[in-house]
């Protein structure tokens, strides 16, 4: 599958929907690496530059929510497509960078694989 | 009118206002009190007998003098304005403020030579805290609400992603699809939990409900779009939330049933899932075109699912139909008002 060489990053701090989410995400023949909080997640991409895509929780512990993490991913590596989810409605969507996806919790990670690949879909 | 009904008109005036449970004040001209009722003395603590002779700015400490309210009533008394809802803080020394709302207008007698005006106080220092308090409350309310619905969505997730995880562990297929329907059954609910934070009331449009959720159940039971799809028609229904969350479930089940029974060996088709409402009558029915239900009607082994849709067409006070679609199945849930009136009648 040419699904084999797209890497993604998940960021979530809930360790259940975490290892649920990397389990689909391989099947669907992703690289994945995880992160459980946005410092994690900033040390993730700077480690490995073949992430494509971040799917990120907005809500975390720890200084740096999914949202701010989502816009400094957009300053310091544009290229990088991101999908954010929340269990709130009231996002502010305008806080989050203009290609980025929002999905509401719960999600279905198939939705969120189609979402990949769409996006990464040249 | 002449002098002596004029008098009597006064008079009677006064006695009105005297008694006048709401703090009120009859000024002539001159802005000079001609009478007050005893609430506006007790309400704003001036003596009732100093009153008489003062003017309105000069009543208790001078607390009531201010220009702009004096250019306001002058102007009144001219004819040339109104006093609607006028505000101000009515400082007093040894007293905390109070905020008043004062409202003033002209006595239309015939004869111009003698000015009358009616003012009105209103206290509503306390109606305004109380306001303020209420805001406050149902800022809180607010939010409190959403971080239920935040928490709510999470553990759905949580609850979901163990579902996918024991579906991926265990060892038998059957199994692993009885997990994959209840995961399925938890988002259907999740979605019914997503109408309902998006709407103000407690009501959900089924059209949109039904639409995310067969999206949502296309994306984790069909795994060729190609072939398989679902398709809904909805009219514009908007019911309250235990309607839904059963009609969902309804449809998420007759949906699962058809995806697993109806399209064998990578058969294509569509699943159409139709509701329509007249009154308080409404028919849900869920088909596809498939291969059909088995000749020998004993050879479907009743599962978790057809329980499912029967007790809750039972609650929704519904009958179930099966018929041959031609190709494919049809089930239709169809609830009678009149229905539910003979069943009362036979229960009695």
């Amino acid at each position: 599958m040419d699904n084999q060489r797209i890497s993604v990053l998940v960021v979530e701090d809930e360790v259940l929907i975490r290892m649920s989410m990397v389990d689909e995400l391989e099947d669907a023949g992703f690289t994945v690496f995880v992160a459980s909080n946005a410092d994690q997640a900033i040390e993730m991409l700077i480690a490995n530059s073949a992430i494509e895509v971040m799917f990120t929780d907005v809500d975390m512990p720890g200084g740096i929510d999914g949202l701010k993490l989502a816009a400094s991913v957009r300053d310091r590596w544009p290229p990088i497509k991101i999908i954010v989810t929340s269990g709130h409605r009231q996002i502010d969507v305008k806080a989050l960078p203009v290609e980025a996806r929002f999905v509401i919790k719960p999600y279905d990670p198939m939705a969120i694989i189609r979402s990949i690949r769409e996006m990464t879909a040249n | 009118m002449n002098q002596s009904q004029l008098q009597d008109s006064l008079g009677l005036t006064k006695a009105i206002i005297a008694s006048s449970t709401a703090p009120v004040l009859l000024l002539d001209g001159k802005l000079s009190v001609i009478a007050a009722s005893a609430s506006f003395s007790d309400a704003f603590m001036i003596d009732a007998t100093a009153i008489a002779t003062k003017t309105f700015s000069e009543l208790g400490d001078g607390e009531w003098s201010g220009a702009q309210l004096s250019a306001l009533l002058e102007a009144t008394a001219a004819g040339m304005a109104d006093v609607q809802g006028y505000e101000m803080d009515l400082k007093r020394s040894g007293q905390p403020t109070r905020r008043v709302v004062i409202s003033a207008q002209k006595l239309d007698y015939s004869d111009a030579s003698d000015v009358r005006l009616l003012l009105t106080i209103a206290d509503v220092t306390d109606a305004r805290i109380a306001d303020k308090v209420k805001a406050g409350l149902l800022q809180d309310n607010a939010i409190l609400l959403q971080e239920v619905q935040h928490r709510v969505a999470n553990s759905l997730q949580i609850i979901a992603s163990i579902l996918l995880q024991s579906a991926r562990k265990v060892q038998s297929e059957e199994t692993r699809t009885h997990l994959r329907s209840a995961h399925s059954r938890v988002m259907s609910i999740a979605a019914v939990q997503q109408q309902l934070a998006a709407s103000s009331d407690h009501d959900v449009e089924l059209r949109s409900y039904f639409e995310q959720l067969c999206k949502s159940l296309g994306a984790s039971m069909i795994s060729d779009p190609d072939k398989l799809s679902i398709s809904v028609n909805v009219d514009k229904t908007v019911t309250n939330a235990n309607i839904s969350i059963s009609l969902g479930l309804v449809v998420t089940e007759l949906v699962i049933n058809a995806l697993k029974h109806a399209f064998p060996n990578e058969r294509s088709g569509t699943i159409t899932v139709d509701y329509h409402s007249d009154k308080n009558d409404w028919t849900l029915v869920v088909s596809d075109d498939g291969v059909g239900m088995p000749e020998d009607a004993n050879a479907a082994i009743p599962g978790l699912g057809t329980g499912i849709v029967e007790a809750l067409s039972r609650n929704l006070q519904a009958v179930i139909a099966v018929s041959d679609a031609k190709p494919g199945t049809r089930i239709t849930i169809c609830h009678r008002d009149d229905a539910e009136i003979d069943d009362t009648l036979e229960a009695a």
